[in-house]
């Protein structure tokens, strides 16, 4: 009965052990370059084009050409520029 | 592939092919390869989930063992991220994660459509998201959810550029998500066909260096699918968690 304990406990700490290891690789794995720039661009395209098409439908609606497109292209390109800051937080966080 | 024909496009990969037609209420709504790679993805996920898990043993076999590893991976990823409330939402988030990450590794055989590198497909996908989140949040606070847009902390002559901003940021959600699946996947599709081209092309058995450059690339497209469900999965929870805590 002891010595089964004994074993238990052995078991136990090479399992813990294995764990701890298992950790190290899973916080340690890094995105390569191509793929972080990637995410970036991405983040400030998709708001950028979210800018431009409410701009576009603003001008088609109100007849405020070109003004609705130009302020909601800064507008996008700003909001573009804070999903990159939001981004660059999570990774931070992790 | 066009071996003896004269097109050696490498976007020719991504092209629908109907196989019969039908239009209902002026909507072409063909069977295409689209179609056809989908219908595969979903047999082969059903099919691989409910033959592995059949057995029910406590100590599993080995294709068991994967199938528990993808749910303990899902259901890992939506308590770390939602907590307690994202238990209701792994039905949806895993089929999300199996069908995305299903569909790119049938993509990746060879001749088979790849039905995500299509941007329709994922901005489907990113929109039920959306949509769905959008609905969740309503439902958690009212109209109180209108204050996700509102930052505290702020000047408050501030607001009225920093709240455009946020809903900016916010209709963008979708967009980004679609087309990083979207892009990754038909770069890395489009790649290798260039790839294969220059094999034919070069002279000789120089040939061998472009071959072992798919090779390795098939295997870099391989990481790439996955990181793509993972990350498609994840976005997902996190779009999840903010339908929670605003802020």
């Amino acid at each position: 009965m002891i010595e089964n304990n004994k074993k238990l406990k052995e078991l136990k700490h090479k399992l813990d052990k294995f764990e701890s290891t298992k950790e190290k690789i899973a916080t340690t794995k890094k995105e390569s370059g191509a793929g972080f720039g990637f995410k970036i661009s991405t983040e400030i395209i998709a708001a950028l084009a979210v800018g431009v098409g409410i701009g576009l439908i603003v001008d088609n609606f109100l007849n405020t050409k070109p003004f609705g497109l130009i302020i909601f292209f800064i507008l996008g390109a700003l909001a573009g520029f804070l999903n990159v800051y939001r981004v660059m937080r999570r990774i931070e966080k992790q | 592939m066009a071996a003896k024909g004269e097109k050696h496009s490498p976007l020719e990969q991504f092209e629908i092919i109907p196989y019969s037609k039908t239009e209902f209420g002026g909507y072409d709504i063909s069977f295409t390869n689209s179609s056809l790679s989908m219908i595969i993805t979903v047999a082969v996920i059903t099919l691989f989930l409910t033959l592995t898990v059949n057995p029910r043993s406590i100590v599993p076999s080995r294709m068991q063992l994967i199938s528990e590893l993808m749910y303990n991976f899902i259901a890992q990823l939506l308590s770390d991220t939602v907590g307690d409330n994202g238990k209701k939402y792994f039905p949806f988030v895993f089929s999300l994660f199996m069908f995305v990450l299903i569909g790119n590794m049938v993509g990746m055989i060879p001749y088979q459509f790849t039905f995500t590198s299509h941007i329709i497909v994922t901005f489907a996908l990113a929109s039920v998201v959306f949509i769905g989140v959008t609905i969740l949040g309503f439902v958690n606070h009212g109209i109180k959810f209108f204050t996700f847009f509102y930052i505290p902390g702020v000047p408050f002559y501030m607001h009225p550029l920093l709240i455009p901003i946020e809903v900016i940021s916010y209709l963008s959600r979708p967009i980004s998500l679609s087309v990083r699946l979207f892009a990754n996947m038909l770069a890395g599709h489009t790649l290798l066909k260039v790839f294969a081209g220059f094999v034919v092309a070069m002279p000789f058995f120089t040939g061998a260096l472009p071959l072992a450059f798919i090779v390795a690339l098939t295997g870099l497209e391989i990481l790439i699918a996955f990181l793509q469900a993972y990350v498609f999965a994840i976005l997902t929870c996190l779009y999840i968690n903010d339908a929670y805590h605003l802020h």
